[in-house]
């Protein structure tokens, strides 16, 4: 029964294929003497530990993401921008930054087209509307990908959670055992100290 | 992760046979461990909106002082460009809404999550007792 609880429990997995964690429903079901606890205990260590090594990449993929997209929200901030000078306006005058600390004028002409640094050490010109879409696209690419990224965490979370819980019930059931199985020693040795007399 | 062990008052208190952790127990705990992450994300991004949103009234006031004939230099990407008055404060006012907006926006989220945890505290609390802390 146990065996296939767990077993539709590990195959169930999230959209993106992060197995559930299996729910202790009996503690009974899990370990059925205190022999088996070591070896339960240590099994949910271990799933907690890889849940939680799956939650710091995830964490680690957001930060990534966070970095990324303001690069990308103002490379589209400019191009909507200079999407806004007619080719009938006067030249901007901007003052971009040529190194770390050093800062040059230049004169922009109102312009239909952009360059944009597609990393790889390519360049390419777009038309503005061009660059728009594609500077839009991959920003909501970004966006979608960053709430996968969090819908995983929630996910991770739950999960190392349901872990915990189960460690916990796992540790305190062996605590009640241990209780239980002293107080039948004592039980047994006060008796045989009753007994002894009239025998 | 603060983990504390039931002190021998406590288990007393908690009674003899430990109330057994059924499957819509774990649901709620989870929700409700979830939700407190969350709760610490969008915290931090109410603060940096916040701070956006002061940084952008300071701007703002600044510029009442300026002359009408101004060119101002505003940031749009990594460069500085000049820009008459009235049109730096047309792109401030924008930027000032839609921040506000955002703003009000993740409050709201906010809101409904800390509605959500407290109601999930009570009904924990309620099952579990002091078997189980929910305080951070």
């Amino acid at each position: 029964m146990a065996e296939t609880v767990a077993k539709k429990d590990a195959a169930a997995t999230n959209p993106r294929g992060i197995p559930v964690a299996p729910f202790v429903d009996r503690v009974e079901d899990y370990v059925t003497s205190r022999t088996d606890v070591e070896k339960t205990l240590k099994n949910f260590q271990e799933m907690t530990e890889k849940y939680q090594f799956m939650e710091q990449n995830m964490q680690r993929r957001i930060a990534g993401l966070n970095d990324k997209m303001p690069d990308i929200q103002k490379t589209l901030d400019t191009v909507l921008f200079l999407k806004t000078r007619n080719l009938g306006s006067d030249p901007i005058e901007a003052t971009f930054e040529l190194n770390d600390t050093l800062y040059a004028k230049a004169h922009v002409l109102p312009t239909e087209e952009v360059y944009l640094w597609l990393g790889a050490n390519v360049m390419l010109s777009y038309p503005i509307d061009g660059a728009e879409e594609l500077l839009s696209s991959k920003l909501s690419a970004a966006k979608l990908n960053k709430s996968n990224c969090e819908e995983d965490l929630d996910f991770l979370r739950e999960q190392i959670t349901t872990m915990e819980v189960n460690t916990a019930r796992v540790y305190n059931w062996d605590v009640t055992m241990k209780r239980k199985e002293r107080q039948e020693l004592e039980a047994s040795e006060d008796k045989g100290k009753s007994g002894t007399p009239n025998g | 992760m603060n983990r504390r062990m039931l002190t021998k008052e406590d288990e007393v208190a908690v009674g003899a046979d430990e109330v057994e952790v059924r499957r819509e127990d774990q649901d709620k705990i989870n929700k409700f461990s979830r939700l407190h992450q969350r709760e610490i994300a969008l915290e931090d991004q109410v603060k940096s909106k916040q701070k956006e949103k002061e940084d952008l009234d300071d701007v703002s006031n600044e510029l009442e002082l300026a002359d009408e004939d101004d060119m101002i230099q505003y940031k749009i990407g990594d460069s500085f460009i000049s820009l008459p008055l009235t049109e730096v404060q047309e792109l401030l006012s924008t930027n000032t809404e839609k921040i506000v907006e955002e703003t009000s926006a993740v409050e709201e989220k906010l809101n409904t999550i800390r509605e959500e945890m407290s109601q999930l505290k009570v009904q924990l609390y309620a099952r579990f007792g002091r078997s189980i802390n929910l305080e951070t």
